[in-house]
């Protein structure tokens, strides 16, 4: 029972950022068309940026605020300098196909994700640091058990639910939502419906950008920061995406638990050197049964 | 109101509009007509900013549009319907509609309800079927839910490509006879492509038909209609 609790308290709080990270991906997808594999790249940058102002005296909320900003602003950037051009099919023969213009910006945010790697261990050299968290890391006691489930995956939880609810109103309830949706949709229509495409789009990476500058920061008091510490979740949070189906931000958070749980679970009762196997299990199942994620939409997935 | 002059438009190596000069008048139905290949669709993809052409000119209301983005020729009052019934089908009815009208909501927020309204008393199918993804609807009711989707920026011209494409008679009928009748009470102009120049030229004020990017006649559509020889050599029948 107490390995039970234990577990299902772990798997939650893994499972919330998880959730984000999957979040993260949906927007971008939902407002670009682009599986972006830099994100957690974008996170870990942020956070680097936070922990630089922590360490050099500034307060954890004052960092947490520059983290998201300076988030949003790094995806915006990315979307104007790289994926913006790279759109453009006037300027690459390349792009002439179908199957191309979907690759070549999902190949292209891979080489972002080794850029600002070693961009980041340039800066901040490549040794792991320490990150702090806003609430106590000490887990609550239920009758005299001492459960992995701490003030600050409280703090975790209830951050990923505000987002979510925030991101599914916006997308379902908003005129720029409704923009982002079909500028990801259908280009075309887009355009002669009189929406700004471009703007659209690097909003969408702003956003997103933003959203998992937040995973970042909530997921480095648990692991510590590296270049590369993020590369897992990144593996986990797009498993959980797909899994959800990836233009859900519903489906994403519920894959994100359910990975979250399932990874839990697994290290738990069995060993942590199965958690691989496990993760793989869950994404070919779903796959097999289900190829449009839990709560996807028929024609969501093209890449 | 719409003038074009010498207009060329390539795809690599092809031709596909050859240095039309035409006009679209105002609140009259100008018709395009000609076989498949003819660049119809071209033409009209032209105007509304999806193709650049590599030379020639089109004036709207005395301004040069050459050049300029989709998304801001329909700010200058053209509204394109591309062929094939041009909805996204993964959005609902309602967000269709409202999608048109998104870059009018700061300038003229109080027009936004009362012309996503108008849509619906043109097509009353569309408002029961408003929550509906637009991927579920029939053909017929795609077509005027792209033709809203156009109408409810409200435009001056409308740019209107092969409406009867793959549908039934009577709907086509149906859709043909509702842009008639705005064109005849609001004053709308009307550019429609259509491959059924039959259908065109019965509601049409005047007529263009093209072959191989190329005019070939430009009269009044009643004039085109009754050219028997015309038709024969151009349109088969």
């Amino acid at each position: 029972m107490n390995t039970f609790l234990a577990a299902l308290s772990l798997g939650t709080s893994r499972g919330a950022i998880f959730a984000l990270v999957a979040l993260g991906l949906v927007i971008v997808w939902r407002g670009a068309g682009i599986v972006n594999f830099a994100q957690m790249g974008q996170a870990m940058f942020s956070t680097y940026i936070a922990s630089t102002l922590i360490a050099n005296g500034y307060s954890y909320w004052v960092a947490f605020l520059a983290a998201l900003l300076s988030g949003a602003a790094l995806g915006a950037l990315l979307d104007i300098f790289i994926m913006r051009p790279l759109s453009n099919k006037k300027q690459s023969e390349l792009l002439s196909s179908e199957s191309m213009r979907a690759a070549v910006p999902v190949i292209a945010s891979l080489g972002i994700l080794g850029a600002l790697q070693a961009l980041a261990g340039i800066i901040w050299a490549a040794e792991e640091r320490g990150f702090p968290a806003p609430a106590k890391e000490e887990g609550f006691t239920v009758a005299g058990n001492v459960l992995p489930f701490t003030s600050f995956d409280v703090f975790v939880v209830s951050i990923v639910t505000l987002t979510l609810i925030v991101t599914t109103l916006f997308f379902t309830k908003t005129g720029i939502g409704l923009a982002m949706r079909a500028t990801a949709l259908n280009q075309e229509v887009a355009k002669l419906s009189g929406i700004r495409t471009n703007r659209t789009r690097t909003i969408s990476w702003a956003i997103s950008g933003a959203a998992s500058s937040l995973a970042g920061l909530l997921i480095t008091p648990t692991s510590n920061l590296s270049p590369n510490t993020l590369d897992l979740v990144l593996i986990v949070g797009f498993t959980a995406a797909v899994v959800g189906g990836l233009d859900s931000p519903v489906g994403a958070v519920l894959g994100g638990f359910i990975l979250g749980m399932v990874i839990s679970f697994v290290t738990f009762y069995d060993t942590p050197e199965d958690v691989f196997l496990a993760i793989l299990a869950v994404l070919l199942a779903v796959l097999i049964i289900r190829p449009r994620g839990i709560l996807g939409s028929k024609d969501a997935r093209r890449v | 109101m719409l003038k074009i002059d010498n207009l060329v438009t390539r795809f690599g190596s092809v031709v596909a509009i050859d240095g039309i000069s035409m006009q679209a008048q105002e609140s009259k139905i100008t018709t395009v007509i000609g076989a498949n290949g003819a660049g119809k669709s071209t033409l009209l993809r032209t105007i509304s900013g999806l193709e650049h052409p590599s030379s020639g000119s089109i004036t709207w209301k005395g301004q040069s549009i050459v050049g300029m983005r989709p998304e801001n020729i329909v700010r200058l009052g053209i509204a394109h319907v591309p062929e094939g019934h041009a909805v996204i089908s993964e959005l609902s009815v309602e967000e269709n509609i409202s999608m048109g009208s998104l870059f009018r909501r700061r300038k003229f927020k109080s027009d936004i309800t009362p012309a996503i309204d108008e849509m619906y008393a043109l097509f009353p199918r569309l408002k029961e079927r408003r929550k509906q993804l637009a991927g579920t609807l029939s053909g017929g009711e795609r077509q005027m839910l792209a033709i809203s989707r156009a109408l409810v920026s409200r435009p001056q011209l409308l740019l209107l490509d092969e409406p009867s494409l793959g549908l039934a008679p009577l709907v086509v009928e149906q859709i043909i006879d509702s842009v008639n009748t705005l064109c005849r009470s609001t004053g709308l102009s009307v550019l429609l492509v259509e491959q059924n120049a039959n259908t065109a030229l019965g509601v049409a004020d005047h007529g263009v038909l093209l072959a191989l990017g190329k005019v070939v006649a430009d009269r009044p559509a009643s004039e085109l209609k009754a050219d028997a020889k015309l038709r024969a050599a151009y349109l088969g029948y």
